[in-house]
């Protein structure tokens, strides 16, 4: 059940999602991906490709303007 | 409520509803649908001719009357240029209302390399192209061009290739 830190921070799209998608791939099931950015549409396109891979996401505001979102992967 | 319109994300209908409504009611005022790059050029140009230079000699102007035009005009009486001053002055008052305004740093050199060398494929492209996904795309569908047909399809093409560089050369 480890809890890694994706750094996404100052990318732009689609950046953010491709890192994502490729640390999402080797974590092992139960794990949960904490994703940092601070670009706003990374936040909408991120957690509608998590919706659809059903897995459940949650997105935090960390500060003005910079977010973390929390991925658990269940499968 | 209030949150969700001032924060957003607006769904991509909103959006898609709003810039019709908006572009057809610029294409009314101004008889020329919303266009960005042109109006780039336009700010490259004057800057060139207030250095000294003849933007009026390159051939994007001098083979062009209804181009050249804008020359003698200025950053704000050119509506072009005004246009793309209001995109910036709108997106600026969108992130402060939304409290999401924020100075992004530099994060590696690749980002720098990368969004220069973007930047001048880009500036070319639309030169050659007549346009950009705004102008050449999103205002000459509904003005029933088949050149903006052409112009996405293009693009899309484009954009395949471009992911495919990005996964390899950015990721």
């Amino acid at each position: 059940m480890a809890e890694v830190r994706l750094d996404c921070l100052y990318e732009a799209c689609p950046i953010p999602l491709l890192k994502t998608m490729q640390s999402l791939k080797v974590l092992n099931q139960g794990d949960v991906l904490i994703v940092e950015t601070d670009h706003s549409c990374a936040i909408k396109n991120i957690a509608e490709w998590v919706g659809k891979q059903k897995l459940p996401c949650e997105i935090i505001e960390v500060s003005n303007g910079e977010w973390e979102i929390y991925i658990r992967k269940e499968r | 409520m209030k949150s969700k319109i001032i924060i957003g994300p607006w769904s991509y209908l909103t959006g898609a509803i709003l810039l019709a409504v908006l572009n057809t009611l610029l294409f009314a005022a101004l008889h020329t649908p919303w266009q960005i790059t042109t109006g780039i050029t336009y700010w490259a140009a004057w800057i060139f001719k207030f250095l000294g230079g003849a933007p009026e000699n390159w051939h994007y102007f001098a083979n062009n009357a209804s181009k050249s035009e804008g020359l003698s005009q200025s950053f704000l009486s050119n509506s072009l240029s005004l246009m793309n001053f209001g995109v910036i002055f709108g997106a600026l008052l969108a992130v402060l209302i939304a409290s999401q305004f924020k100075v992004k740093k530099i994060k590696s050199p690749k980002q720098i390399f990368a969004a220069l060398l973007g930047g001048i494929i880009m500036g070319y492209g639309t030169r050659i192209a007549l346009g950009c996904n705004i102008g050449a795309f999103f205002s000459a569908i509904p003005s029933l061009s088949v050149s903006g047909w052409v112009w996405g399809i293009s693009a899309f093409i484009g954009a395949w290739v471009g992911s495919k560089l990005l996964i390899k050369y950015l990721l």
